[in-house]
């Protein structure tokens, strides 16, 4: 049923209902008790007034209505708003001097922007997410807004909407508010760190607006779905990601890189300092042990100069010649004959070619 | 003559029923009425309750007292940077006038095609004032205001009050969200430039320093082994000195012995003279020299 009237035939009542057909009382129960009070004596004089009373009593009874725990009663009499009754039995005077309506308060609804759960896929809808920035970028928005009834007089007598549906009013608002809102933060912002404050401000401004209305809603939530750059410049935002990524992958490579050297740098450091340590703690060492025996020989020689000279000339020499290949040339024989040594024969291992002239014994 | 007196009270009965029925009204509480007598508009009711009017002469029009919405088409608007915008509006608005409303735009419909028009030029006019920018951000409350009280200027003539002119949404038309796109993208491109060359530069940085570190701490190590062994060597040149400056003579001779024996080694030819050490060779004699 719609209830938005057009071409002048009157605005339709809210809820789009008439006065609620009246609930028949036990019947069996009246006439037993008219029985009663009456005796049993039906005759015509008194026919008219008991059908009178029977139908006054039930009009009376249509007056009972009873409020879910879910709903809030709104009494209208002559269609002015009298009360509002919490969940539990009441009564209101019959139809057509007072009415009620009941409609479902505690149920939190739901309403989707810039997306449509079809099922279990979400459907998007362009038209809607897409929106400006404050610095004239283009962002993907999906955002669900949870809303509930805090005051049904006011729905039902401030804001013409469509009967038990108050979403036409709430999207309105909800895509005036998230627009306003992100027309004021930077695209950056809204993509990081902004999302909580946008979800906050996007609500008061929401509320605040609802209030100026007097719609009696009242937005219990609102929640940014998604927030992303749009389908068309999404690899850029993502190559930026991992260019981030990249950059710390450079430096950390770098780092690798110094990690290693520098270690294996320290160690050929201080293995060139051991071994120059070694280098001169061996030479002072070799040196004083060189110098002592020097100076023990020198004191054996100090004793016995011209013999030791002698002996230590005469081992030695004896230890040379025991290596060594010899020749022993006199001078006065092999005048002319040096020069044709053959010393490169010999080296073969051929027997050198001896003077045989005499003096050889 | 019982029967006809029946039929008489029947008569009056239905008659007082249909009178009261003429003569009485209730206005709801999301209704105004308008009552006119005989075409000409007496009175409008705004109070909600049960109200009285005469019988067959005076007759009733009930208008919505609520707040209506009128959700308009989105259309494009120039702003005053010369950039087309397409802005897609509401407008909230309620018969404020019943009897001025009933005379020039008898009904909704009507009243909805007269806002329209009214809405669109004012919306026209006021965004043309302004850059892109402050339409998308934070003029929007401001405008919205100045279209609503410049229209509510006109509606009021049709017993229209504007109360709220909300631009919904503000989108830029297919090529300049292109465009958009474009600079988006280039400007993202740029941003992922400048971190990887970021990162380069990070990276040479931090490669060169080690090298710089590695270079140095090397030739300190290396500056540092050589001074030891100059160390070692002068203390060792000291320790021979003092030792063999105490008979350089026989140092000499000793050292020569030792020389001797490590320069003739194995598969050296030596071609002596039986001179010397030889001198015996030939017979032996005590006296040498």
């Amino acid at each position: 049923m719609s209830w938005s009237s057009n071409g002048g035939g009157g605005p339709q009542r809210p809820w789009g209902q008439g006065p609620r057909p009246p609930q028949p009382p036990d019947m069996e129960k009246v006439y037993q008790m008219f029985r009663e009070k009456f005796g049993g004596s039906m005759d015509g004089k008194r026919l008219w007034p008991m059908a009178f009373g029977i139908i006054l009593v039930i009009w009376l009874a249509t007056g009972i209505y009873v409020v879910g725990p879910d709903e809030e009663g709104v009494v209208t009499r002559f269609g002015r708003y009298i009360e509002s009754t919490n969940p539990g039995p009441h009564y209101h005077l019959p139809y057509p001097i007072e009415d009620v309506y009941k409609p479902k308060v505690t149920q939190v609804r739901r309403i989707e922007v810039g997306y449509r759960t079809r099922g279990r896929s979400a459907v998007d809808v362009a038209v809607e997410s897409l929106m400006l920035t404050g610095d004239e970028n283009i962002i993907d928005i999906d955002m669900s807004v949870q809303y509930r009834i805090h005051n049904a007089a006011d729905l039902l007598f401030n804001v013409r909407n469509p009967p038990r549906d108050p979403s036409n009013v709430v999207r309105n608002v909800a895509e005036t508010a998230i627009r306003q809102v992100i027309g004021r933060n930077s695209i950056d912002e809204a993509l990081t760190i902004g999302k909580e404050r946008i979800q906050a401000n996007t609500l008061s401004t929401m509320q605040k607006i609802l209030d100026d209305y007097k719609s009696g809603i009242l937005i219990v939530a609102v929640q940014l779905q998604q927030v992303s750059p749009p389908e068309e410049v999404i690899h850029a935002f993502k190559d930026v990601a991992s260019a981030r990524e990249d950059r710390v992958r450079a430096i950390n490579e770098a780092e690798g890189y110094a990690n290693d050297i520098l270690p294996k740098a320290k160690g050929e450091a201080a293995k060139q300092i051991q071994e120059a340590e070694a280098y001169k703690t061996a030479k002072v060492a070799r040196a004083k042990g060189d110098a002592l025996r020097f100076l023990s020989l020198l004191k054996e020689y100090a004793r016995a100069p011209e013999v030791t000279t002698s002996r230590l000339y005469l081992e030695t020499m004896e230890e040379v010649l025991t290596k060594t290949d010899k020749v022993v040339v006199d001078p006065r024989a092999g005048q002319g004959v040096l020069p044709y040594l053959p010393l490169d024969r010999q080296k073969e291992g051929i027997p050198p070619l001896l003077p045989r002239k005499g003096g050889e014994g | 003559m019982n029967r006809r007196a029946s039929v008489g009270i029947a008569i009056i009965l239905i008659a007082i029923l249909v009178l009261i029925s003429q003569a009485v009204f209730t206005v709801h509480q999301v209704e105004q009425v308008l009552v006119v007598q005989l075409g000409k508009p007496v009175r409008a009711v705004i109070e909600p309750g049960i109200h009285f009017k005469i019988p067959f002469i005076q007759e009733t029009f009930t208008f919505d007292r609520r707040l209506l919405v009128l959700d308009q088409e989105s259309q494009e608007v120039l702003s005053s940077d010369k950039k087309n915008l397409k802005v897609d509006n509401y407008a909230q608005w309620r018969i404020e006038d019943p009897l001025k409303f009933y005379q020039t735009v008898r009904n909704e419909a009507g009243a909805e095609s007269r806002l329209n028009d009214i809405v669109y030029s004012n919306l026209r006019e006021v965004l043309g004032q302004f850059t892109m920018m402050e339409i998308v951000s934070g003029e929007r409350l401001n405008l919205m205001k100045q279209i609503r009280e410049q229209a509510n200027i006109q509606t009021k003539q049709y017993g229209i009050g504007l109360v709220d002119v909300r631009i919904k949404r503000t989108d830029l038309p297919a090529e300049n969200s292109k465009a958009v796109y474009r600079r988006m993208q280039t400007e993202r491109e740029r941003q992922a430039k400048q971190y990887r060359a970021e990162g380069e530069e990070e990276a040479v940085k931090i490669r060169s320093q080690a090298n710089r570190e590695r270079e140095v701490m090397l030739a300190e190590a290396y500056g540092t082994a050589q001074k030891l062994r100059g160390e070692g060597d002068a203390l060792a040149a000291a320790i021979y000195g003092e030792a063999f400056q105490q008979d350089p003579r026989f140092y000499e001779f000793v050292r020569s012995l030792e020389t001797y024996r490590k320069a003739f080694v194995q598969g050296t030819t030596l071609v002596l003279e039986p001179e010397g050490l030889f001198r015996y060779f030939k017979g032996p004699s005590l006296n040498p020299r």
